[in-house]
């Protein structure tokens, strides 16, 4: 056994080649994007899913040599504040500089990138050879192959990236690939409109986000001005690394959360944020942050356009808006997670919002008829406590869920996938029914994602969740215990929730009698393309439960604590954020963890008890769907998405439009082109037009004109000088 | 790399297009293909010797203006035929010179009648446009730049659509109000920066001249804001008196060009009406002749001026920004919407020359640089699909994807670039230029409410590009359409090529900027009070004129072999080589 695990925390590479070739990792897929793009046509199908496949599963065999190589204590990344432990990571140069600013091409792989390597080319791997099957009787497959592709580098780019800049190539590309994937068909202007809409909702965030790095730079640079004494530990290496690194590279951040620690209270004295604290800019910059976050991963007010993204394939669904690119606002905030405890306002602000979304998305989801609807709201449910987790500083456990959301919501949208694929593209939960019998691989696998997801025991969802709401009870904020008070209890209540529509969804579609409104009378199980990645994702949707277990103990100031797989493994990324976390006390974490029975009864018992009941009344009284006459109005309105949609259209699209017309007819067309413009024209013409009339031609008029007009000067002349 | 070539290659850059549009005014009226063909040879050319131009620029130099060369003309009132360039004139110039091949295959089928004519025009333009860039002589560059609107009026007036004519004279009457004012200041100026006998049209003259009496009215208004000027020297108190109307008559002829805001209205009309190689070359590069001239001109030579009216200048870009994405937003004649998203981004031009900051100037520079790649290939690619339905309004299409997957995919391609996503050459310009403007003097809401154009911008875009591309095809002319032709790929793929260059490497491009925008900030806030200037950087410095009956600049040494001076030593004259009075034709 030692062995064994001395041979996996052995780096079969070392550290300086394995950072050298990260960038392999992205260029697979965006070759294949480029192969499949540019020749798909030529080549065939068999040949475009060869390249699409080979690509992904060569940057999985790849990331994982790379975790591999992580996972050696020796493997070390140098950063101009020295190295760091459990990491690889290469500079490629200057990507562009100016004045001051510099960003460079820097890949970095940690534990953290590294875990989301291997869920994006896994994940996606699984997802490609599925699509493969689903796709197969689409004329446009080469497209598909070639955007997906394009996809999954760009969100490697994203988790590798060792800057902002660079990251939000990643974060814009995903968003690119998402619009022209969920407009795949695009000649349903339905479709295109939903792809349009989340690129825009997307931009809105990025608009923060871009906000967000700018403030940061603002800060870093005004940091990098304060006298050394200031800076405490970092400061002889800070002002030289901001200038190596740029000052939005991840190394120069985490140093710079040390740097802010020790002067959060202090007035910025010079600079465009003059007269901020340096905790306050820190606020405002984490908000932006958060905007941003809101967009790419749907949480309020920017959620919206995710339950609209399902217009496109299935497996898009499954990969961009279940798997990965949805996380990426997680991802960013564990990145970042130094700067994040350093802002209690902050904190609770990404709980609320993250709790509340949850809540609201699931409260949507209980009326969804569309299988697809209902993972959707299920998606911006589950983002929302991981944003929850995040905003309790449970950061692992957020994390956690990212992963096992990942392998069920892939698992479940696949099912639903395969369900509407055997059923002439039916996904309406009360035209179908009775699947279990007609598809067994495909029920056998949504089963247990559902109950992956609802927080049965022992599955792996579970105990993600339960990680969250335990800390969202246990963790303190600073200043804010009543607050953080209510974004526990919406999280309490979304899982019960959750445990409800999950089941209703699960049990009308795959229990009791086939629906009389079904497209076909029988339905056919899918290909095994199709079934193969499921059944591999239920299963890790199962065994990724061993990360939630408390099995490690660690020696932290001298008292031996237990810690989960996770939160272990995680351990070297938030060394910064656990440092900051003790010596600024913004955050109280509580000391080892007590014994974990008590509050997983707890959770186990409101996922029993609200699944039982949705079981009770699915299986008694409303075997069809449908609702209690007494809750009809509630229903309707929790169907039609509490208004929300209509609202942003009154308040903000219209008003736009209406805008813009008035200004271009008001302003543009008559003030200033006809009045200002065409209107000074005018004048030169009539002057002239009036002149002309004096332009005669007539010498005697002229000498007349003359003769009186001297005769006129020669008269003021006589009035005005006195010469007599 | 240090020979004759090197001081004249801008010569041959500028007049090479002259010279094959005389060889084309001697062909043969009919012979339209032999006319394209020469002049699409000239044009490529053409563009390599820009090329050269790029090589032979050594952007690690301290010397601000290379390649000079510098010839006696019209001496008596000290002008001299003075060209040269910095980073921000030969990024241009390169910009312009890769343009043109482009344009020719642009229009290879779509200009029918008075081909020769036509190819003519955008020869001269080409020159005019490159002397614009690299004059230093500011009566030469004054020329320069009234010359790039002849050929551009006739490619409106005559190649152009229903309402040419309109568009046409409108465009040259908007830009000649602010041309003859600006030429009076200029004469001001002329008068102003040195005294009787060693006056010059030349910008070492002016700027430097003016040095002393902007450092004196700088102090002066700091040390009191509502002083009344007396007790200035003259000059001081002339730069007191008339310094801001002559600023104004520089910016008005500037920020016509651009077009700022409200000055704009001229450009949907003339981008509409202009035939598609008019509308590239008049978004490609006549546009930047704006923005360079402020750059150049307006604010270095009133420093104090043009920080007095800063604020002023940075709300205009603002509103030029959200105003002409808002405008995009209503309209639904396709040009008129791309003519607005060029309002929308030469504000962001505008932004980072206002900030005054290294990172605004910079990214304003490259913005530049990618408005003429992005606007120009989406005028580019509009033109070929007008070309075949002539039709200009987005309802007259849709659901074209379906029948030519080709051309959709470069205009989405091009669109995203427009849109500035990262990775393609938009996003390092928008973002330097919000930084920049971030890290300004300004209020942080200007950088704010300029960011909202990221928003908008996508929401014009992609509105236009789901009516045209995507739906159902509605229109049974429409299902006809042809793919793009070999030509017409030819014409497209250098774009995209460009986009994803400039997008990935823009490194080498910004350090040919960078020390440009260095100079520039350093202008603009010279004697501001903080600090003192780097001199170094401010002062403007040339070579003289040569002595009479010399061969203008670095002759082939003639020394012995050993005593070749180096390169460096070149540039860096032993002496400060500050003005030269011009030669004086009667003593004093």
């Amino acid at each position: 056994m030692d062995k064994l695990q001395l041979f996996f925390q052995t780096a079969p590479l070392d550290a300086a080649h394995a950072g050298q070739s990260l960038w392999l990792i992205i260029a697979l897929p965006l070759l294949g994007a480029f192969i499949s793009g540019v020749f798909g046509k030529v080549i065939g199908r068999a040949n475009v899913h060869l390249v699409a496949i080979g690509a992904v599963a060569g940057s999985f065999l790849l990331s994982l040599l790379i975790f591999w190589t992580i996972n050696d204590i020796r493997t070390t990344a140098d950063t101009p504040f020295g190295p760091v432990s459990y990491a690889v990571g290469a500079d490629f140069g200057t990507w562009f500089q100016a004045g001051t600013f510099r960003v460079n091409f820097g890949l970095f792989a940690d534990h953290l990138s590294g875990t989301m390597l291997l869920v994006i080319t896994g994940v996606g791997l699984l997802i490609h050879i599925y699509a493969s099957e689903y796709m197969s009787h689409d004329a446009g497959y080469w497209r598909f192959f070639a955007y997906l592709n394009l996809f999954v580098a760009a969100m490697l780019t994203l988790v590798l990236a060792d800057s902002l800049p660079l990251l939000f190539v990643g974060w814009e590309g995903v968003g690119l690939c998402s619009y022209l994937l969920i407009g795949f068909w695009y000649d349903d202007p339905q479709k295109a409109f939903a792809g349009r809409k989340a690129f825009i909702t997307n931009r809105i965030g990025d608009f923060g986000f871009l906000l967000a790095s700018f403030v940061v730079v603002l800060t870093v640079e005004s940091l990098a001005s304060l006298p050394a004494e200031n800076l405490g530990r970092v400061a002889a290496s800070y002002g030289p690394g901001v200038v190596e690194k740029g000052p939005l590279a991840f190394p120069v951040l985490e140093a710079s959360a040390t740097a802010l620690s020790y002067n959060l209270e202090k007035t910025i004295v010079d600079g465009p944020l003059e007269g901020l604290t340096y905790g306050m800019a820190l606020t405002i910059a984490l908000l932006l942050f958060l905007l941003g976050a809101a967009g790419k991963s749907a949480q309020i007010p920017l959620y919206v356009w995710l339950p609209d993204a399902m217009a496109g394939p299935t497996p898009v669904s499954a990969l961009i808006h279940a798997a990965t690119m949805v996380t990426s606002g997680i991802y960013l905030f564990c990145r970042v997670s130094y700067l994040v405890v350093l802002s209690p306002t902050a904190m609770i602000v990404i709980a609320l919002i993250g709790g509340t979304t949850a809540l609201v998305a699931a409260l949507i989801a209980f009326t969804q008829k569309g299988m697809k609807k209902i993972l959707a709201y299920s998606t911006v449910s589950q983002l929302g406590l991981m944003f929850l987790g995040i905003g309790v500083g449970a950061f692992w456990a957020a994390f956690l869920h990212v992963m096992t959301h990942a392998f069920f919501k892939a698992c479940l949208f696949l099912g639903a996938g395969s369900v509407m694929h055997g059923n002439a593209e039916e996904e309406d939960v009360t035209k179908l029914g009775g699947l279990r019998r007609e598809m067994p691989v495909t029920w056998a696998t949504f089963l247990v994602s559902t109950f992956a997801i609802t927080g049965i025991v022992p599955l792996s969802g579970f105990f993600s969740k339960d990680a969250i709401l335990h800390a969202a009870h246990v963790n303190e904020i600073a200043g804010y215990h009543g607050l953080q008070h209510v974004a526990w209890l919406l999280g309490m209540a979304t899982a019960a929730a959750t445990a409800f529509y999950m089941l209703r969804c699960y049990l009308l579609a795959f229990e009791g009698e086939r629906s009389k409104d079904a497209k076909i009378p029988h339905a056919h199980e899918s290909a095994p393309a199709m079934t193969g990645p499921l059944v591999v994702l239920s299963v890790l949707a199962v065994v990724a439960l061993v990360h939630g277990l408390p099995i490690m103990s660690v020696r932290r100031g001298g008292v031996e604590v237990t810690q989960t797989l996770m939160e272990n493994f995680l351990d070297p990324v938030f060394r910064t954020t656990n440092q900051l976390i003790a010596s600024r006390g913004l955050v109280k974490l509580p000391v080892g963890h007590e014994s974990m029975v008590g509050p997983w009864v707890q959770a186990w018992l409101i996922a029993i008890v609200s699944g039982g009941l949705a079981f009770f009344i699915y299986r008694r009284f409303l075997p069809r769907g449908g609702s209690l006459k007494a809750i009809e109005p509630l229903r309707r309105f929790s169907y039609a998405k509490f208004y929300v949609d209509e609202v942003y259209d009154f308040l903000i699209i219209k008003p736009l439009g209406f805008v813009s017309r008035l200004l271009h007819r008001v302003v543009d067309a008559l003030l200033i082109d006809s009045v200002a413009v065409h209107g000074t024209a005018w004048l030169t013409a009539r002057t002239g037009a009036v002149l002309r009339y004096f332009q005669t031609g007539d010498a005697q008029m002229y000498a007349a004109v003359m003769t009186l007009a001297a005769a006129g000067g020669l008269v003021w002349a006589l009035f005005n000088f006195k010469v007599l | 790399m240090n020979s004759i070539y090197d001081s004249r290659i801008l010569n041959l850059v500028i007049f090479f297009p002259l010279l094959v549009a005389a060889l084309v005014a001697l062909l043969p009226r009919d012979e339209k293909g032999q006319i394209r063909a020469m002049t699409f040879a000239g044009m490529l050319i053409s563009m390599v010797t820009t090329f050269l131009a790029w090589v032979g620029f050594d952007a690690k130099s301290t010397t601000e203006f290379q390649l000079t060369y510098r010839a006696e003309w019209l001496a008596d009132i000290g002008a001299s035929y003075h060209v040269g360039v910095d980073g921000l004139g030969l990024t241009l110039i390169v910009l312009t010179g890769i343009l043109g091949p482009l344009v020719v295959l642009s229009s290879w089928s779509f200009v029918q009648e008075r081909v020769k004519e036509f190819h003519i025009a955008l020869l001269v333009l080409q020159t005019a446009t490159y002397g614009a860039f690299a004059a230093i002589d500011v009566l030469l560059f004054f020329i320069f730049f009234e010359a790039v609107l002849v050929p551009m009026y006739l490619l409106v007036g005559v190649w152009g659509s229903e309402e040419r004519q309109k568009a046409a004279v409108k465009f040259f009457l908007y830009t000649m109000v602010g041309s003859v004012l600006m030429l009076l200041a200029l004469f001001a100026l002329y008068f102003l920066a040195a005294p009787a006998g060693s006056r010059s049209f030349d910008y070492s003259t002016l700027y430097n001249g003016l040095m002393a009496a902007n450092r004196e009215l700088a102090v002066y208004l700091a040390a009191n804001p509502t002083g009344d000027g007396v007790g200035l020297s003259p000059v001081a108190a002339a730069l007191f008196r008339y310094g801001p109307w002559l600023f104004l008559a520089f910016a008005l002829a500037f920020a016509i060009k651009v077009p700022m805001f409200p000055l704009h209205t001229w450009l949907p009309d003339a981008h509409v009406q202009a035939p598609v190689a008019g509308s590239m070359m008049l978004a490609g590069v006549m546009l930047k002749l704006g923005t360079y001239g402020f750059w150049r001109f307006a604010v270095p030579l009133f420093p104090v001026q043009a920080r007095e009216y800063q604020t002023l200048f940075a709300t205009l870009s603002v509103i030029g920004i959200v105003y002409g994405a808002l405008m995009c937003l209503a309209q639904r004649d396709i040009k008129k919407l791309i003519a607005y998203s060029s309002v929308s981004h030469l504000g962001y031009c505008m932004l980072g020359i206002f900030a005054f900051t290294t990172e605004g100037a910079t990214g304003s520079a490259y913005q530049m640089l990618n408005h003429g790649v992005s606007t120009g290939a989406l005028f580019l690619l509009f033109g070929f699909l007008y070309e075949r339905r002539h039709a200009r309004l987005m309802s007259e299409y849709g659901g074209l994807a379906k029948v030519v997957p080709v051309y959709t995919t470069f205009f989405l391609v091009v669109t995203f670039s427009s849109i500035a996503v990262p990775g393609t050459n938009g996003f390092v310009g928008e973002f330097l230029v919000l930084l920049g403007t971030i890290k300004s003097n300004l209020p942080l809401g200007f950088g704010v409410l300029a960011a909202t154009g990221v928003i908008l911008g996508a929401a014009y875009m992609l509105w236009m590009v789901q009516k045209v591309f995507f739906g159902q095809l509605t229109h049974q002319e429409n299902l006809s359409l042809k793919d793009l032709s070999g030509r017409e790929l030819g014409a497209a793929i250098p774009f995209v090529v460009l986009i994803l260059v400039m997008g990935l490497r823009p490194q080498p491009i910004l350090d040919v900027i960078n020390p440009a925008s260095e100079r520039f900030v350093a202008r603009a806030k010279y004697a501001q009070g903080k600090g003192a200037d780097d001199l170094e950087k401010v002062r403007v410095q040339v070579k003289a004129l040569p002595p009479k009956n010399a061969v203008a600049d670095a002759r082939p040494s003639m020394a012995p072999p050993v005593a070749v001076p180096s390169r460096v030593d070149f540039q860096r004259p032993t002496r400060p080589t500050i003005m030269q009075p011009a030669p004086k034709p009667v003593a004093q």
